[in-house]
């Protein structure tokens, strides 16, 4: 607050009105005043920087891809060989397939890591436990998703062949760090007085954190997990070791090779065929669309949930 | 979400619950729970740096310390030294979080302080849509369209500071759109959602009352984030900037197809480049033997940077923290 | 108020569902027909050769690895479905190197190689006895932007000293005394490489080392350190967009790829001195004159034979010897000899070249030796 004083002596250290000491209160001078302006003016600049690539890559898609959307191309398969054009077969087994493993990867990461989470910032306080599991979160991060993938071969494919749930188990490890890491920061911020409170009330501490810590950080939480989900649903890389890939639909997740959506617009885009290109965009844009609803969907039911519980 | 710290004039108590000596078996069993997931991380990670020093192990004999750190990366005639990749991936995070560090806290600002609430919902989902784009497409439309698009503008830039000292270092002749710096500038689009969603939520929960005394004090908007926002938050935007950070280090397929896959050192920001997980990307698929083996030891060596980056960080932060919370 | 939270959600969810919906219902539904290959060969005619023991063998099967056989063994499985309806065939395009591993490992039935098992790698193969069946053949084109040049002429070590980054110029001495008749302009010289290992790649650049001789310092490999002036892009699609798109370029692409994208390529004098386009009969000339050993391994680059295209290269899928039981053995003699049969019928088609009879007639008996 030091820094805050000094500059240009006119704000005082920020203290609750009660203590407030005798000043003059007056009006921001010109320069206050530009730099305001100028960091608002700044704030928004960031702003239309981030508009521009979004512009830009949701055109190139729609240009590319929205001709290809047909009934057939969303609810038929099997998926084509290269050659062939778009008017073909579908993508509903990568459709299928994304969807399958995505849930079922969100399913795994979600729990593990908001009970992760809690693990560090409720009951670990101050032990090295919870100092490492939250640095080696952080670490996690930092793994390429390619190599999760080849871990999970390692580990899983190996013993028990190409799956989706190798694809869930591969994507779960990818969501897991940003799970715990994002519901950390949330349940960190959730104020003190509030757990004194319940305790006080005589809750035990399970029930105050699922029922009170809990959903006073839930609106961060599925923010964090949503996104974590999004990038998942996205990703090619860990895809490739575990689901190999199939021309038609499989729904079991647990047994028999599947395909998805990133790891069909990989193969498809850097082909010189017109039919796999189409079919590489077309469902770029599904795939988009498709995460978008989910994470509106999601966001409604959590505006709900906080209305609710205030 | 500020709490109001006065409570109701208290209503008589009635005779206190005894405090069990033994909890019961559900609030133990959630404990139970919990640190087992806290531990399941820490397996995981074991396994995964356990698995890949394993299947890399061959690597490391074979080339040694002096092999490995080396400039030369040669399949061809057996060379696998891993310079040019540490120092590509190490300036592309940089570039990305150069980028995506003021961006990500100003559309956050915008969100918490500047926009009023039900202006607020178009944001968030202008930040949603930027991370439900999946990586490989920012991968191909990045080399499709953005890449083609930035080399003429490299090339002007590069007229431009031609014959300025340090500048003209930094910023060459581009071969092609491929290059350290749009790699950076498209991890930099693709970490900013959760570097902005997560800041947001942190910025949000800032003491209602501290800001309001900063107004009460005369302060401008932006005085008021200096001093009311920020030094709530700047432990939680630091955490987010490390999770975007981890983010870009370890980010594949995009990153693969734009960096320009070239394995040189060079001070050129606009010549093409090459980063670990990129060349474990491209060259995986037909690796064998030692390749393969030095692909996978490329991924322990990321995360031993990541381990390093991130434990300098912290001290960072906490060190920082310290020093602005000391007088409060 | 139009932007209350709720209704916003709800409008912008609609709005992306209703648009998907539209897109999807005013898109011309063509009459589709069953995604059947219009390669015509799941007619009856050529599966008639099928007949021998194609129709045993049930369950999944699975392959992975090279790239190259990818738009073959896509078209193959689809055709396969008509001749042998109890099975059904994957196929995971992720490298040869990728595939050879997961078939030492024991993931996959078959793996489809550009090249044999190197040294480095047979260890992991525990000793077990690996048969090598070829099943393509397929030219690697030079493929160019010059407009106006459409007969452009190259020789081995004029094509080495480019991709090392010696030959800078279109106009240099060097390609023009090859090119009489043909006026070259100054346009400096771009080289697309690839940037993905591929083994495309190992194969092109083992016929610069067979060819060029001192001319190609480089090596061979699937991963080529290229000079710092050359660019690179993923895939054979990615190279020759490159090349479209960039005039004065010069690459490397498979002849299936290079067809699809409608590229302009030269000819290439072969050993026997002739200039020789690329071309479907020219691969399978080339695999004619090259010497196959009993295994079945040979290296169809730099072949002899007056009609032979120089760059051409083979693509084998690699199987254990011994099988864990019956029904993989039947699966595998069903689908390879498939593609060994009427499977290769596909290929001109594909823009690939077919095996010769003598190897073809090889490969079939060999089909016998994998036992339970």
């Amino acid at each position: 607050m030091e820094r805050a004083a000094n500059e240009g002596g006119r704000l005082m250290a920020v203290t609750t009105p009660a203590q407030q000491p005798e000043v003059h209160l007056r009006e921001p001078n010109g320069w206050r005043r530009a730099k305001d302006r100028i960091v608002l003016f700044g704030m928004w600049l960031a702003f239309a920087v981030l508009l521009v690539p979004l512009v830009f890559v949701l055109i190139t898609v729609i240009a590319r891809g929205a001709h290809v959307i047909t009934w057939q191309f969303l609810t038929t398969g099997p998926i084509p060989p290269n050659t062939l054009p778009a008017s073909f077969g579908g993508m509903w087994p990568a459709i299928l397939g994304t969807l399958e493993i995505t849930a079922f990867a969100a399913l795994l990461a979600i729990p593990l890591g908001v009970l992760g989470a809690i693990y560090v910032n409720e009951y670990g306080g101050k032990s090295l436990l919870a100092k490492l599991v939250s640095f080696m979160a952080d670490v996690m991060t930092g793994v390429p998703s390619i190599v999760m993938g080849l871990f999970i071969f390692t580990i899983w494919v190996l013993h028990f062949g190409y799956s989706g749930l190798a694809g869930s188990l591969a994507l779960a490890c990818l969501m897991l760090p940003t799970v715990i890491r994002s519901s950390y920061e949330m349940l960190r911020l959730v104020p003190n007085q509030l757990r004194e409170a319940s305790y006080a009330l005589g809750a035990t501490k399970a029930r105050v954190t699922l029922g009170v810590v809990l959903p006073a950080a839930i609106g961060g939480i599925v923010s964090g997990a949503l996104l974590a989900v999004a990038r998942a649903a996205g990703e090619t890389a860990p895809l490739l070791f575990t689901i190999f890939a199939v021309q038609s639909a499989n729904p079991n997740l647990f047994s028999g090779p599947n395909t998805a959506l990133p790891s069909q617009i990989f193969a498809n885009a850097t082909q010189p065929f017109t039919g796999a290109q189409d079919r590489a965009w077309g469902s770029a844009l599904t795939l988009i669309v498709l995460a978008f609803i989910v994470m509106l969907a999601a966001r409604l039911v959590t505006a709900r949930f906080t209305k609710y519980s205030q | 979400m500020s709490v109001n710290a006065q409570a109701g004039p208290a209503a008589p108590a009635g005779p206190a619950a005894r405090l069990s000596m033994r909890r019961p078996l559900g609030d133990r069993a959630f404990q139970v729970l919990a640190l087992a997931s806290g531990l399941l991380v820490l397996v995981i990670l074991v396994l995964i740096a356990v698995t890949m020093t394993n299947q890399s192990a061959s690597w490391f004999t074979t080339e040694g310390w002096s092999g490995v750190f080396s400039t030369d990366w040669d399949p061809a005639n057996n060379k696998f030294g891993a310079m040019a990749f540490i120092y590509g991936t190490v300036i592309t995070s940089v570039i990305a979080i150069i980028i995506a560090f003021p961006v990500s806290v100003s559309v956050a600002l915008l969100l918490t302080e500047v926009v009023p609430r039900r202006w607020a919902r178009p944001i968030v989902y202008v930040i949603d849509l930027l991370a439900v784009v999946p990586s490989v497409v920012w991968g191909l439309w990045g080399i499709l369209v953005f890449a083609p698009w930035l080399e003429s503008i490299y090339s002007k830039i590069a007229s431009g500071v031609a014959g300025v000292p340090v500048l003209d270092d930094l910023f060459g002749q581009p071969t092609s759109g491929a290059s350290f710096f749009t790699a950076g500038i498209v991890l930099a689009i693709m970490i900013t959602p959760i570097v902005t969603s997560l800041s947001r939520e942190v910025m949000a929960t800032s003491p209602q009352s501290d800001k309001e005394g900063a107004y009460a004090l005369g302060a401008t908007r932006w005085e008021m984030i200096r001093g009311a926002v920020w030094p709530h938050s700047q432990t939680g935007v630091v955490g987010a900037v490390l999770l975007g950070l981890g983010r870009a280090m370890g980010e594949t397929i995009a990153a693969a197809l734009v960096i320009g896959s070239s394995p040189v050192i060079t001070s050129h920001l606009f010549a093409p480049g090459y980063s670990m997980p990129s060349v474990i990307a491209n060259q995986f698929g037909e690796a064998a033997g030692i390749q393969r083996a030095a692909l996978i030891g490329l991924g322990v060596l990321l995360f031993v940077i990541t381990i390093i980056v991130n434990l300098s960080s912290r001290e960072v932060v906490e060190w920082n923290a310290r020093r602005m919370k000391g007088a409060a | 108020m139009l932007f209350q939270g709720r209704t916003w959600v709800a409008t912008a969810g609609g709005a992306a569902v209703v648009a998907l919906a539209l897109a999807a219902c005013s898109s011309s539904t063509s009459s589709a027909p069953a995604a059947t290959s219009p390669a015509g060969a799941a007619t009856g005619g050529t599966a008639t050769g099928a007949a021998t023991g194609a129709a045993s063998g049930s369950g999944t099967l699975n392959g992975s690895g090279s790239t190259f056989q990818l738009t073959f063994q896509q078209a193959a499985i689809e055709a396969f479905k008509s001749v042998n309806s109890n099975m059904t065939v994957n196929y995971n395009g992720v490298g040869s190197g990728t595939g050879r591993s997961n078939l030492a490992a024991g993931t996959v039935a078959f793996a489809g190689s550009d090249s044999t098992i190197p040294s480095s790698e047979t260890a992991s193969f525990n000793g077990k006895t690996v048969l090598y069946f070829p099943v393509i053949l397929g030219p690697i084109t030079m493929a160019y932007n010059l407009s106006g040049v459409s007969n452009l002429k190259l020789t081995p070590t004029v094509i080495a000293e480019i991709f090392a980054g010696k030959i800078t110029t279109w106009n240099n001495p060097a390609i023009t005394g090859i090119n009489p008749g043909v006026t070259l302009p100054s346009t400096p010289i771009t080289v697309a490489v690839r940037s993905d290992s591929s083994g495309t790649t190992q194969n092109f650049t083992l016929f610069l080392q067979e060819a060029a001789g001192s001319a190609w310092t480089l090596g061979s490999s699937s991963t080529i350190k290229w000079p710092g002036t050359a660019r690179a892009a993923s895939g054979n699609g990615g190279v020759a967009q490159v090349i479209k798109s960039t005039p004065g370029a010069i690459g490397y692409v498979d002849f299936t790829d290079a067809k699809a994208s409608g590229l302009t390529y030269a000819s290439v004098k072969n050993k026997d001195g002739q200039y020789v386009a690329p071309s479907v009969a020219g691969a399978s000339a080339a695999a004619d004159g090259a010497t196959v050993a009993p295994d079945l391994t040979f290296h169809a680059v730099w072949g002899t034979g007056a009609d032979a295209y120089p760059i051409t290269y083979q693509s084998w899928d690699l199987v254990f010897e011994n099988q864990p039981n019956a029904n993989d053995v039947a699966m595998l003699k069903s689908y390879l000899g498939y593609l060994l049969g009427p499977g290769q019928q596909l290929l001109p088609e594909l823009n690939y070249a077919p095996l010769p009879s003598s190897i073809d007639t090889q490969a079939v008996a060999q089909l016998a030796k994998i036992t339970s």
